[in-house]
């Protein structure tokens, strides 16, 4: 027999909400949290000092990135949208620590509001330490969208992953109008940023990191057009990632070629279903040498990986 | 941040193997009881309802457009004689944060009266046969303006049913009830009377014709004849309660008395949004937070002394928040307030059950600041609980009534002194309304002892424990069986009704009388509500 | 006789008194284990003192409470003087005396212990107040049952002087007649309130005492209203068939007296007192709670009557003093008073006891060798729904 603990009961744990019953809204989270007081003088600087330190520290030794083209937003002044492919939950980590600091100490990111913000607890943590403000993925929402308006109006950057969350097998997924959006509402450029190697350091389901080096480019600011809507920009700042994702493949001339005839490689992979998708998944060179500093400690690992 | 009122109405709800336990009131003390799964449902009351914004403003309106009535001010004059009647501690329950209704509304009347300069006013507590209020108790009702200003002068005073000069024989219905009223009442040129209506069976007639009169004329309706044919006494069109009491109030008309009758409700907010809010909310919807107060609250409640808990329980104020307000004539007044009580309070529920379950709370309108004593839990139980119902009762006739309360054998020797004498003498004779009502009621009603102590100390009248069980009588004949859960066997018995010590062991008891598998129906409350049956 | 005698023997023993005290604090009764008793076995037959002095072999005896509180060590040291130890309890005695049952009357005054010429009560036929408890021919003793020289009821034998012999009426059984001495007491007692037929009377405990007092005063001076305290289910079935009355819980009878006087009670918990009273109580449990609430619904200038044996008590005695209040004890018996002729008590209580039916109180009969349960029974009569315990020394003597 295995020992069992005695399961919490009522009123311990909560009660079961009858069937018939309407449930009630529940409390001001998800898109209802109201994040200012994280970007009060007190909160917001105790996030600096913590991300400066701390948090540079732990991302160094996970994934030791590699920064390029940092120069094609050189001239740029604030507000910024920053656009990313997102793998990992260290990408917003690896873009706080690679944009320019007048961005960075000013700089909201847009969370999932049902993931991120769901309790309390979380939405408390998240709010403080990435600085992140509830983004509504799964369906239109005035408020999170007229929230982050108002933070861009203020002049605050927003780093927000237009493929609306992490994506589930290393390749991209169809990019939401979000950003695209907010930046024609605001008339805001948006940066796109294309982030090579953290599907492999931490991927999402993974607990445990695998620490190895990882590349961050930035792309050319965009900038929607006069009469351009905000569907057609968001096409636009897809294309533009492609291209990115192309160069890191290969080099700039390539990809701006392949860029104007219009064959980038799609970032999301082949349509297919099921472990197919997976298996198309172009191998990564194993660098050891790479590795940060956990990466090093961490020879011992018995973590399965994957090799071609 | 401002009170938010989801209002949300009443809910029945079907009892699965997935329900968690529900909230049990058990004297002072919580209780959390588990109900057989399919065949039981609870009834929750309705939540609060939002309240008037500006209640003075309203209370101010209410008197300036009365119903049926002139203005308030075109009915007073100068050297006129006017009498200011108002509802005594035992409403609402438990009493309110102050200010209490009564106190806005006398205020704005006194504002009324002193603009036009009556210097005869008397505020009189309409507590027939009641106990007396004692200063603190009056203060809170009426406010220390309104006490300090009149109380010294003599004109704040509590009524008194036993004066010998104080009542006026008004006359006989053509049924041959007696009338009765204060003198001061009878002799003024208007009597204003402040109603807070807690529940459908207070105000309209029963107001004055009772509030401010005496035995020889309550025994008209306080019997068990009228307490049989009152199905039940909270539906006033059914209850022969309010059809006697209509008859005399038609009678003091008719004599001259004039009633100008101001009517209140409230809703039902009786924990607020603070500490204990977790008392008032659905036990799916209870958060973490909720389930620490309410599993602290429960354990030291049950640790402390029953003196210490009794004090604390009945230390609660309520945040009551005022729903209407209405003057004018009193049955037109009263059919819209009646309605307001029910717009808070009705939930539909379909169809009878075979056992009803109420959890009785400390409180019930005799005992506040002071002991519910067992013939309380009977009034509280098979009187008011019972009778929360329109239509058709609740539990059908030969149904079992479970009651969850200590029961214990304890009394208040100052407020209750005539229940401790029929506790040890008319009960261990017979549990028999009609025969206490032939072989005993008399006596104690004209005890000069229980007199002496009723107009002079904190009592209530020596005939009030019999209007008590009468309260009962419906209930009583139909139903098959009580039990009452966790009660003092020897009390219980002594009160005709069978202990239990569980709720299981209640459920097994009551199959006898039900069989087994038989239907139940929780009633959760307080706060009060009130079924519509169909 | 060729076994002797075999008696429970009571003996000075200070450090059994001392357990006795100690023990039937936490359990009444314990005395009869731990006390100053003893079952003897082959005792030499006690001599005839004098002249008039006869053997008896006891069929049945009482345990009384005054054999309860010496067990227990709890009797009051007043007794000193009029006892002499050791002796063998047991003063509620049916015995044989020559093939005639008989019942004794205890009390040792002037004509058996042989003193000449008899004492005033005792010329009277009052017994029980004899002025000769200590003198004349047998030891100190108040009583048969507390005196060295007699043995008592507790015995396969015991002496006693002709004049204490009653003889039993046949249609009086045994168990019947050994209720005869206790029943004397309450008729005394009963009579001695000389309750009038308008009188509000009443009794506070519903004991052997307390019902017999009951029984008599319905028999003989019934009151125009009687109240009875009675704790005990058993109790108050029995004085409800033994009289009209009201009966009440103790704790209730302040206010059952209110209610029947309609007066008024005057301060609260336990310095309340009704403003008026009934005229007559007669107290027959003998605690200090009971005398004072003996003296709370007593009316001024009634009378209140000591029919428990109170032992060292302390009671506030200024009620007794503002409501100038006749308190007066009430031992044992002797002769009576009805409607101006007299009778002797004894004769009264025989008669009392068939005429009610008396003999159901007697609810237990032990074995000699079982006196400890006995008196552990009989010490907690009420609770157990017992009334009176008897011993019957003929069985289990070894």
């Amino acid at each position: 027999m295995r020992p069992t603990l005695p399961r919490p009961r009522f009123p311990l744990s909560s009660a079961p909400t009858p069937t018939e019953v309407e449930s009630l809204p529940g409390p001001d989270l998800q898109d209802r949290y109201d994040t200012a007081w994280a970007r009060k003088p007190v909160a917001r600087w105790t996030r600096i000092a913590a991300t400066e330190t701390l948090g540079r520290a732990v991302v160094s030794s996970l994934c030791a990135p590699v920064i390029h083209n940092r120069d094609r937003i050189a001239e740029m002044d604030g507000p910024l949208i920053f656009v990313a492919n997102h793998h990992s939950h260290l990408d917003t980590s690896l873009i706080q620590m690679a944009i320019p600091r007048r961005f960075r100490h000013r700089l909201v990111v847009a969370g999932a509001a049902d993931y991120f913000f769901d309790t309390r607890p979380k939405a408390v943590i998240n709010a403080w330490v990435w600085g992140a403000i509830p983004m509504e993925r799964h369906r239109v929402s005035r408020r999170s969208a007229i929230g982050a308006a108002d933070l861009l109006d203020d002049g605050w950057s927003l780093v927000i992953f237009p493929e609306g969350g992490r994506s589930p097998d290393g390749w991209g997924q169809a990019h939401k109008g979000g950003a695209a959006y907010l930046a024609c509402r605001c008339d805001v450029p948006v940066v796109p940023i294309f982030i090579d190697g953290t599907d492999r350091v931490l991927p999402k389901g993974s607990r445990r990191p695998d620490p190895r080096r990882v590349h961050l480019s930035f792309g050319e600011p965009l900038a929607a057009g006069e009469s351009e809507d905000s569907r057609k920009f968001a096409e636009r700042i897809e294309a533009a990632m492609e291209m990115i994702a192309d160069e890191r493949q290969t080099d700039w001339y390539t990809a701006r070629l392949r860029a104007h005839a219009g064959d980038s490689p799609s970032m999301r992979g082949p349509d297919l279903d099921s472990w197919r998708r997976s298996w198309a998944k172009p191998a990564t060179e194993i660098d050891e040498s790479a590795k940060g500093l956990l990466g090093r400690l961490h020879r011992t690992s018995k973590r399965q990986k994957r090799q071609w | 941040m401002t009170r938010q009122y989801r209002s949300r109405p009443g809910l029945v709800l079907e009892v699965d193997r997935s329900t968690a336990p529900v909230l049990m009131h058990h004297g002072e003390q919580l209780r959390l009881e588990k109900l057989p799964a399919g065949r039981s449902r609870v009834i929750y009351p309705p939540e609060p309802l939002k309240p008037i914004d500006d209640p003075d403003a309203a209370i101010r309106d209410a008197l300036e457009n009365p119903i049926d009535s002139e203005p308030l001010r075109e009915l007073l004059h100068a050297d006129m004689v006017l009498t200011i009647a108002f509802d005594d501690i035992s409403l609402p329950l438990p009493q309110m944060k102050r200010p209490d209704v009564r106190q806005r509304v006398m205020e704005a009347v006194l504002d009324i009266a002193a603009e036009v300069g009556v210097d005869d006013i008397h505020l009189i507590a309409a507590l027939a046969l009641h106990r007396r209020m004692t200063e603190e108790e009056l203060r809170h009702a009426v406010g220390d303006r309104v006490y300090d200003a009149f109380a010294p002068r003599g004109q704040l005073y509590n009524h008194d049913a036993e004066d010998p000069d104080g009542l006026v024989l008004i006359g006989e219905t053509d049924h041959g009830e007696e009338v009765q009223i204060s003198r001061r009442a009878a002799e003024s040129d208007l009597v204003i009377y402040v109603n807070l209506n807690l529940v459908s069976m207070d105000g309209g007639w029963k107001s004055t014709a009772t509030g401010l009169s005496g035995y020889q004329a309550l025994r008209h309706h306080h019997n068990v004849h009228t307490m049989l044919h009152s199905k039940s006494f909270m539906d006033r069109e059914n209850s022969e309660l309010h059809t006697r009491n209509w008859r005399q109030g038609e009678v003091l008309r008719e004599a001259g008395v004039k009633v100008f009758q101001i009517e209140t409700t409230v809703n039902n907010d009786l924990y607020g949004d603070g500490a204990l809010e977790v008392l008032g909310k659905r036990e799916w919807e209870w958060s973490a937070r909720d389930r620490a107060t309410f599993i602290g609250l429960r354990a030291s409640l049950d640790r402390m002394s029953p003196s210490l808990r009794r004090r604390s329980m009945q230390g609660w104020r309520a945040p009551y928040g005022l729903t209407s307000v209405q003057a004018g004539e009193v049955t037109a007044v009263h059919e819209i307030t009646t309605s307001n009580v029910f717009d808070q309070q009705i939930v539909p529920v379909e169809g009878q059950t075979d056992i009803l379950m109420f959890g009785l709370p400390y409180i019930c309108p005799y005992n506040v600041n002071s002991i519910m004593n067992p013939i309380l839990v009977h009034c509280l139980g098979l009187g008011y609980m019972f009778n929360m119902y329109r239509g058709r009762p609740l539990v059908r006739e030969g149904g079992v009534l479970i009651l969850s309360h200590p029961t214990e054998p304890e009394f208040s020797p100052v407020n209750h002194p005539s229940y401790i004498d029929f506790y040890e003498e008319v009960l261990t004779t017979t549990t028999d309304p009609e025969v206490m009502e032939r072989d005993f009621e008399k006596r104690y009603a004209e005890d000069e002892w229980y007199r002496h102590l009723y107009r002079t100390g904190y009592a209530y009248h020596g005939v009030h424990p019999f209007y008590m069980w009468y309260w009962g009588a419906h209930a009583r004949s139909h139903l098959g069986d009580v039990v009452i859960v966790g009660g003092n066997p020897e009390a219980v018995r002594r009160l005709g009704y069978r202990p239990a010590s569980t709720l299981a062991d209640a459920l097994e008891i009551a199959s006898d009388t039900v069989g087994h598998q038989p239907s139940i129906t929780y009633f959760k409350n307080p706060p009060l509500a009130m079924a519509d049956v169909s | 006789m060729s076994r002797g005698r075999e008696s429970i023997v009571f003996e000075r023993n200070i450090a059994r008194f001392g357990a006795a005290r100690i023990a039937s604090q936490w359990k009444p009764g314990s005395g009869g284990s731990v006390g100053p008793l003893k079952l003897k076995t082959r005792l030499p037959e006690l001599d005839l003192p004098a002249d008039g002095w006869v053997r008896i072999a006891p069929h049945l005896s009482g345990i009384c409470a005054s054999d309860l509180a010496a067990v227990d060590g709890r009797s009051s040291r007043w007794f000193d003087p009029i006892v002499s130890m050791p002796f063998v309890p047991g003063h509620e005695v049916v015995a044989d005396h020559d093939g005639a049952r008989v019942v004794v009357e205890p009390v040792l005054g002037c004509v058996a212990r042989g003193v000449q010429p008899v004492c005033a009560p005792c010329a009277r036929g009052d017994l029980g107040n004899c002025g000769n408890l200590a003198h004349g021919q047998v030891s100190e003793g108040l009583q048969s049952g507390f005196c060295c020289d007699t043995g008592g009821g507790w015995s396969t034998s015991m002496v006693a002087h002709q004049s204490q012999l009653h003889p039993v009426p046949d249609d009086l059984s045994d168990k019947a007649a050994v209720l005869i001495e206790p029943m004397a007491c309450a008729t005394h007692a009963a009579l001695a309130a000389q309750v009038q037929p308008d009188e509000l009377a009443a009794v506070i405990g519903a004991g052997t005492m307390g019902l017999g007092v009951v029984a008599a005063l319905a028999r003989w001076t019934p009151p125009a209203t009687l109240l009875v305290a009675a704790k005990y289910p058993q109790q108050t079935q029995l004085a409800h068939s033994l009289a009209e009355c009201r009966t009440v819980a103790p704790s209730e009878i302040l206010r059952a007296a209110r209610r029947i006087t309609g007066s008024q009670i005057l301060g609260r918990g336990s310095n309340a007192r009704l403003a008026t009273g009934v005229d007559v109580t007669i107290d027959c449990v003998g605690s200090p709670a009971s005398i004072e609430s003996a003296i709370s619904i007593t009316k001024p200038t009634g009378r209140v009557i000591l029919m428990g044996m109170p032992g060292k008590s302390t009671i506030d005695l200024t009620a007794l003093w503002q409501r100038e209040i006749n308190l007066r004890g009430a031992y044992t018996y002797g002769r009576e008073m009805i409607s101006g002729r007299q009778y002797r008590t004894f004769d009264l209580a025989a008669e009392l006891i068939a005429a009610a039916d008396l003999q159901r109180m007697l609810t237990a009969v032990y074995p000699m060798n079982r006196y400890a349960d006995a008196i552990s029974h009989a010490a907690s009569a009420g609770s157990r729904g017992a009334v009176k315990i008897a011993i019957d020394p003929r069985r289990g003597s070894r």
